[in-house]
């Protein structure tokens, strides 16, 4: 559902991707790992139709990612949920569902039924600029989810929530996968990446340094510990030191 | 392999058709609006009532401003052509301004807002969201040209004695009138963004600075008209060097004659020519569409793109020079001074805007021998010393009210990094007050001193608007960062937004008041001594060398009593509100 080809984008002088090759499948769960300025972010960013690529091509469900046909396909949630403070959230779901062209009928139905699995039921008729970070990211996803998105793209997708919060979020990742929706997840924490997805991507400076399953990315790296060891080994050469010595010894225990 | 192979072409998903798109923004829209009504309402009457009082006294002002203008030109000039080129003359001026304020908000709306970021990911096609975004934009943009302009119109109605349908038609002549330099500007911007994306504060700088060359040169002509001011050679010479405001072309042309025929009852020539303004507005407005339609994403990315350029900063020498400077002021809030400082610094919104509207007065001053102003009468001179005065005092409290006044709020965001430092919180404050007195001080002590020097002022005028131009600094400075810190915003991130709300309507307000009372408590004295030093043989009302120094001595000592009121009740608000704060 999302391909990239040899995709190339720089800024000035700076090359924030570098020939980059990447293709989630539908109903695929793909972790996007990378340290700060890896590159994600703008990756997210054309595959969305925000930032259109120098050279490459980037498509969506076989459309070119800035194409409406492909905007139509895509659900995405950035790290900064955006909502309209004057809007309470069940207008902002009422909005969503208007423009993306949906029976109005079957998606108040949606809407309640977002509302129950996010449980939102308490605030959701309050205005917006009242919500907590968790509270918009939850109206966020509902909002991302009510026109049964084939691709879902998520920037960083646990800032801000409360551990029931994540947990709903994360069980949501795997519903969508299993029901067929291509799911690219943009995170730093290694933990949900090694618990959720099917595939895990690292990039650095742009250009993917790894691509696979977690069983396939130890054998290739013949690491088989956490697979923090294997990031910063493949990112910048083991643990960062102070002083040429490590801040903290492992433990045996910690392995 | 080929890229396009690399996905077979599945069936397209159903597009929502451009009427939903349409109707789900006309809805956004409508929500809004009546949510926000609804807060407005609900929320603090005071807020409301001052709201609404200001506005009702303003357009009162202004009309009753016009009122006395126009029946004046009826009564004494009676020339019909003299209203037609004063109106021509505002609606180019206001042509020039909406197309640089149209163009600045929709360039923000449509490529810095988080809002275009989410509405660009949603099928909603570039010249959908264009359309959303352009009629905001000409709301923000116009609201003034309509509180400015609906008094002109219903007084220059009553004074030619025109019908109901005139009242009527003229909001549309505003309308269709604002669409076309608003569809300019946005052409403007979306041209800059997609071809210059990393020149736009050059393209804007470049863009200003000609404006101020035009107007310039226009006032000096103006300036240089022969003859006695309002005979009738002086006004047919003067009309004469505004013949360029009458070309066929201008649209404020056709607002002119349309709005003049319709209020005289010439109903053929205003249809006729609001008929002109309509179609050129409508054209306007779908060209920029097309634009929009074919650059608004090429230009986001650009813009996007060309922000990654890392910039190191520095300029360090200055810090170390202002520590040794100010040695005397405690180190903690020498330390918030210069975090102020090179904000100010690193930011050219903040200081270009200073150094334009004082760099114009510096001109103005440094030209004021080339206008003889200096050989006039002494009561003249003292006069032209107290307008230069509360010009520089008036542009310093816009100044105070647009940077020095949303100072505080924007701190609130990040007050955890100074909360836990080991400062007091009213240090805060005074270090942001000796911030904004030390940079007016230097600012305005100059350009008074030079102005008055220009005048020929005595050394005793000279100190006395030095002292004064002091306190109007702490009073005003005083004002901004104790009612900055009594009504902050913390939820807005734009200052222009803090500054432009109500808590910063309320300072300038407070501002405006404080600046009269300084000026009129030394400036009445002065005059009425001046007035009998030019007219020795009156009697009365002039003030003798004895009674001036007296009523000069209460004066400043009003003066003083006002100004530190002015300077320290407000800052004592602020600190007591401050120091309840919870962040």
């Amino acid at each position: 559902m999302i391909e990239l080809r040899g995709v190339t984008k720089t800024y000035g002088s700076k090359r924030a991707v570098d020939h980059l090759d990447l293709s989630v499948r539908a109903g695929e769960l793909y972790a996007f790992l990378g340290p700060n300025g890896a590159g994600k972010t703008t990756t997210i960013k054309m595959v969305c139709g925000l930032l259109r690529p120098d050279s490459g091509v980037v498509k969506v469900g076989g459309f070119l990612a800035a194409s409406p046909e492909a905007r139509q396909l895509i659900a995405y949630v950035p790290d900064q949920p955006y909502l309209y403070e004057k809007l309470t959230g069940r207008e902002f779901l009422r909005f969503v569902v208007e423009m993306y062209g949906l029976d109005p009928k079957s998606s108040l139905r949606r809407i309640a039924e977002l509302i129950e699995t996010f449980e939102m039921g308490d605030y959701i008729d309050e205005l917006s600029e009242s919500y907590s970070h968790g509270m918009k990211q939850r109206v966020v996803f509902a909002s991302a989810l009510v026109h049964d998105p084939k691709v879902l793209i998520v920037d960083e997708p646990l800032v801000g929530l409360d551990p029931r919060s994540a947990r709903i979020v994360k069980d949501l990742f795997v519903a969508q996968a299993r029901s067929g929706v291509a799911v690219l997840m943009s995170t730093h924490l290694l933990s949900i990446a090694e618990e959720l997805a099917d595939t895990i991507g690292i990039v650095d400076h742009g250009r993917m340094l790894a691509n696979g399953t977690l069983t396939e990315l130890r054998e290739r790296s013949q690491m088989h510990g956490p697979l923090e060891d294997l990031f910063l080994k493949l990112t910048g050469g083991d643990r960062p030191l102070v002083d040429g010595r490590l801040l903290v010894e492992s433990r045996e225990s910690d392995r | 392999m080929n890229p396009d192979q690399v996905a077979t072409r599945p069936t397209p998903p159903r597009l929502s058709t451009p009427y939903q798109m349409g109707s789900s923004f006309r809805h956004l829209r409508w929500r809004l609006m009546v949510n926000g009504l609804k807060l407005l309402a609900t929320g603090s009457r005071l807020r409301l009532a001052m709201i609404l009082i200001c506005s009702a006294i303003f357009w009162a002002g202004l009309f009753f401003l016009f009122f006395g203008g126009f029946q004046f030109l009826k009564s004494f000039i009676h020339s019909g052509e003299f209203v037609e080129f004063i109106f021509g003359m505002f609606f180019l001026s206001l042509l020039v301004m909406l197309i640089f304020s149209a163009g600045i908000i929709l360039y923000t709306g449509l490529y810095q807002s988080r809002e275009a970021a989410y509405l660009l990911t949603t099928p909603a096609s570039p010249d959908q969201i264009f359309a959303y975004k352009f009629f905001e934009a000409i709301a923000y943009s116009s609201w003034a040209f309509l509180l400015l302009g609906s008094p002109m119109m219903v007084s220059f109605g009553i004074v030619e004695d025109a019908t109901w349908s005139f009242y009527a038609i003229f909001p549309i002549f505003f309308l269709s009138f604002a669409l076309i330099p608003g569809s300019l500007g946005a052409i403007a911007a979306l041209l800059v963004a997609a071809f210059l994306p990393r020149r736009r504060k050059t393209v804007l700088v470049v863009g200003v600075g000609l404006l101020i060359l035009i107007l310039t040169a226009i006032g000096f002509r103006l300036w240089g008209t022969p003859g006695e001011l309002l005979s009738a050679g002086w006004l047919d010479g003067l009309l004469g060097r505004l013949e360029f405001s009458r070309h066929p072309l201008w649209p404020s042309r056709w607002m002119s004659l349309g709005l003049v025929a319709s209020a005289r009852g010439d109903w053929s020539t205003g249809l006729f020519y609001l008929g002109i303004i309509s179609a050129h507005a409508g054209v306007a407005y779908l060209l920029a569409a097309v634009v929009a339609r074919d650059l608004y994403r090429i230009g986001y990315g650009r813009v996007q793109g060309g922000r990654s350029s890392r910039r190191r900063w520095g300029w360090y020498g200055l810090d170390t020079a202002f520590h040794r400077v100010f040695f005397f002021l405690p180190n903690e809030i020498r330390l918030l001074i210069l975090k102020d400082l090179r904000t100010f610094r690193r930011d050219p919104a903040q200081w270009s805007q200073f150094l334009i509207f004082f760099g114009l007065l510096a001109f103005y001053f440094v030209n004021i021998r080339r206008l003889s102003y200096d050989v006039e009468k002494p009561y003249w001179r003292n006069l032209i010393s107290f307008l230069n005065l509360s010009v520089t005092a008036l542009i310093l409290s816009t100044f105070t009210s647009r940077f020095i006044f949303p100072l505080l709020s924007l701190e609130g965001r990040n007050f955890w990094v100074l909360g836990l430092l080991p400062l007091k919180r009213e240090s805060i404050l005074w270090g942001k007050f000796a911030f904004s007195s030390g940079i007016s001080l230097v600012a305005t002590e100059i350009l008074v001193v030079l102005s008055d020097l220009m005048l020929r002022m005595g050394p005793a005028m000279i100190f006395l608007h030095m002292g004064m131009v002091a306190i109007l600094c702490f009073g005003l400075s005083g004002i901004s960062v104790g009612l900055g810190a009594k009504m902050p915003n913390l939820k807005e991130d734009d200052p222009s937004k803090i500054a432009a709300g109500f808590g910063g309507t309320l300072n300038l307000l407070v501002s405006l008041v404080f600046i009269f009372a300084i000026v009129m408590a030394l400036a009445v004295p002065c005059h009425l001594y001046f007035a009998g030093q030019d007219n020795p043989e009156a009697t009365g009302v002039p003030l003798s060398a004895g009674q001036f120094q007296f009523w000069l001595t209460v004066a400043i000592g009003i003066s003083l009593v006002v100004g530190l009121v002015g300077t320290i009740l407000p800052l004592r608000i602020g600190i007591k509100a401050f120091q309840k704060m919870e962040f």
